[in-house]
């Protein structure tokens, strides 16, 4: 009978590569990898750890093309509970096929990858129009987000570049990472920080009041279509939207 | 008057301009405050379910014509306001940088005489460019009847320019709108197209027809959106389903506005520049889209001696001419039957709208259905069943 073994690592993203590699190497046949954090032991399963060695995690990654390491950073960041499996036998068909992979999508993994590797694009794309930055009294531009998937350091990217001459810190609220960025470098903190209580500028109210009188105008009355709206901009998107806020709360109710 | 005020009367006399894309360019942030992203980024989404990308606001509602279906005409007894530059870019700085918007859509009424409208234009975005050193999007109107100059200026300044054509045909112009004319709109088409370059609206532009507001049929107006396309490079021509604002005799008295035929429509402008199709091959002249079917299975349905077509081996057009199959998937199909050979099965896990493309196609000289079932009734019938939950979605009878 096959074993039914349980592979766990430690939760980051080169442990995992490290994982992958020593079962690669040693022809293991996983039935599931998880992060410890993440593990709940089960009757009848048995689980397995690896030391961690960064020198073969690395020897793997550099055997990997450009493409695919995006590909599975993507993937890492998705909050799909079977990623890591899934990651693992794209490594490994990744290693056999290299970049012809991407054409081989009758391939459960490469279908399955792409699909979650996509899933988190998309999410990065659209918190690219759904971040609401609060002007703070500092001139900190502060803003919360509840994203799905991890997608934190790829959004930072896009704002690097868009706001260079501000500083700004998002923070995703789920994860507690906080992410600032001050004169061309970001800043990643991963705890619960001491936060005081926030000041906002003085002038914040009357543009969030702007804001949302033109969000209101805007629409037209003869077209309302709010199912449409709600698929295009899901609820759960909806509490740091703050044109939003108003409609969230009502519903509450 | 305060900004409060005057932002609400001016975005609500410019939310009737269908435009919201925000993609084509790729401004650089350089010294100043944002970037054009080449994709275009939605922010947020109204109540109606369109896209807000850009502060959509008119410089002036005060116009001097009196077109008929227009909230500005003259005769119309509404609030009449007017931004100065330095309110605009206030706004639009602000909203920028808390991530609300991608940029400034910049509209006007018509006030005085078209060179100075344009003028006030310039002087507002030149500001907002030079003075905050802003790089977001900008979208802007190109009034028709301005001189050659003031286009130039302008079109170095903004990423896309548009001028509205609003009806597709002469007389339908003259109808509604006596005081515009096609021609002063087409000029400015020419100008903008000749002047094309990367400094020179990166983004292209853009024009907007209204929809159910005249007898024209949809064959006039497809035809029409693909004479513009050809002659002007146009990068997009938005429709807008009429809304009735303004009483008059001269329009139809409409209840709801024509919001599948604008569907169709959209889906037809689609198939024309991303699918191969010409005006002509989807629409008989004088005609209508059906609303019960989209225009690709109406169209498949009439050629259906042209199919079933095997999906291991016809060509990328051949693809894209089956219904359910896209750009992307029909790349994808290409790609990947080198490699294996597809089944139906592997047809979903690459993007193929299944529940269209199975009448339409074969995998390896297999028919999804039993063969006899190939023919115009069977498939007509399936397929319209299929469409109607999508009907009820769109709540146009309720």
């Amino acid at each position: 009978m096959n074993r039914v073994v349980t592979y766990i690592y430690d939760d980051t993203f080169i442990d995992l590569i490290s994982l992958i590699a020593k079962l690669i190497i040693n022809k293991a046949r996983p039935y599931s990898i998880q992060s410890k954090k993440n593990y709940v032991a089960t009757l009848f399963s048995e689980y397995k750890e690896y030391e961690f060695d960064p020198k073969i995690a690395k020897k793997l990654l550099n055997r990997l093309s450009h493409k695919t390491k995006k590909a599975i950073i993507n993937m890492y960041l998705s909050n799909n509970n079977n990623k890591e499996i899934v990651i693992y036998y794209f490594i490994k068909n990744s290693l056999k096929y290299e970049d012809d992979i991407f054409q081989m999508r009758n391939l459960k993994c490469v279908h399955e990858g792409l699909k979650i590797s996509k899933n988190v694009t998309r999410e990065t794309h659209k918190f690219k129009g759904f971040t609401r930055f609060k002007l703070l009294n500092n001139n900190v531009l502060y803003a919360e987000i509840l994203p799905t998937n991890n997608i934190i350091f790829l959004l930072s990217k896009h704002f690097k570049v868009r706001l260079r001459n501000e500083k700004w810190v998002i923070k995703d609220v789920k994860r507690n990472i906080y992410c600032m960025y001050e004169k061309g470098k970001i800043y990643y903190v991963n705890d619960d920080l001491e936060v005081n209580k926030l000041e906002f500028d003085e002038n914040e109210n009357q543009i969030e009041k702007l804001w949302k009188n033109f969000f209101n105008t805007i629409s037209i009355k003869e077209r309302e279509n709010k199912k449409h709206q709600m698929s295009l901009m899901p609820k759960k998107y909806w509490k740091y939207i703050i044109e939003m806020e108003d409609v969230n709360e009502k519903s509450d109710k | 008057m305060d900004v409060q005020e005057k932002l609400q009367i001016l975005s609500d006399s410019a939310k009737y301009d269908a435009s919201c894309s925000s993609s084509g360019s790729k401004r650089a942030s350089k010294k100043g405050l944002g970037n054009a992203s080449i994709s275009g980024i939605c922010h947020s989404y109204s109540n109606d379910g369109r896209c807000i990308s850009l502060l959509k606001i008119l410089l002036t509602n005060a116009c001097i014509y009196n077109c008929e279906y227009c909230i500005n005409r003259r005769s119309n007894n509404i609030k009449r306001a007017t931004f100065t530059p330095e309110e605009i870019c206030y706004i639009t700085v602000n909203f920028y940088k808390r991530n609300y918007i991608e940029g400034l859509f910049l509209s006007s009424a018509v006030i005085k005489n078209p060179d100075y409208t344009m003028d006030l234009i310039i002087n507002t975005v030149s500001l907002l460019r030079n003075k905050y050193n802003f790089n977001g999007y900008i979208h802007a109107k190109a009034i028709p009847g301005a001189s050659s100059s003031s286009i130039k200026k302008l079109g170095q300044l903004v990423d896309r320019l548009s001028a509205n054509i609003e009806l597709p045909s002469e007389a339908s112009i003259k109808l509604l709108a006596p005081s515009k004319n096609e021609k002063s709109v087409t000029k400015i088409m020419q100008q903008i197209k000749e002047n094309k370059n990367k400094n020179f609206v990166p983004a292209g532009q853009s024009t907007q027809m209204i929809i159910g507001a005249t007898n024209d049929s949809d064959y006039d107006i497809i035809n029409k959106s693909s004479q513009l396309y050809q002659n002007y490079s146009l990068k997009r021509v938005f429709y807008s389903a009429y809304i009735p604002i303004n009483q008059s005799s001269l329009l139809p008295t409409l209840t709801i506005p024509p919001l599948k035929r604008e569907h169709r429509l959209y889906q037809a402008d689609w198939l024309m520049r991303f699918y191969g199709f010409k005006a002509k091959d989807l629409l008989e002249k004088d005609d209508n889209f059906n609303l019960l079917l989209d225009p690709k299975i109406t169209w498949a349905l009439k050629n259906l001696n042209e199919f079933p077509k095997e999906i291991n081996k016809v060509n990328y057009y051949e693809l894209l001419k089956i219904p359910g199959i896209g750009p992307t998937s029909a790349k994808r199909i290409i790609k990947c039957r080198k490699k294996f050979k597809i089944t139906f099965l592997d047809l979903k896990k690459m993007g193929v709208v299944l529940k269209r493309a199975k009448y339409f196609i074969t995998c390896d000289n297999q028919y999804y259905f039993k063969r006899d079932n190939f023919n115009k009734n069977f498939i007509e019938k399936k397929l319209i069943l299929e469409e109607r939950p999508k009907y009820e979605q769109m709540r146009l009878f309720e």
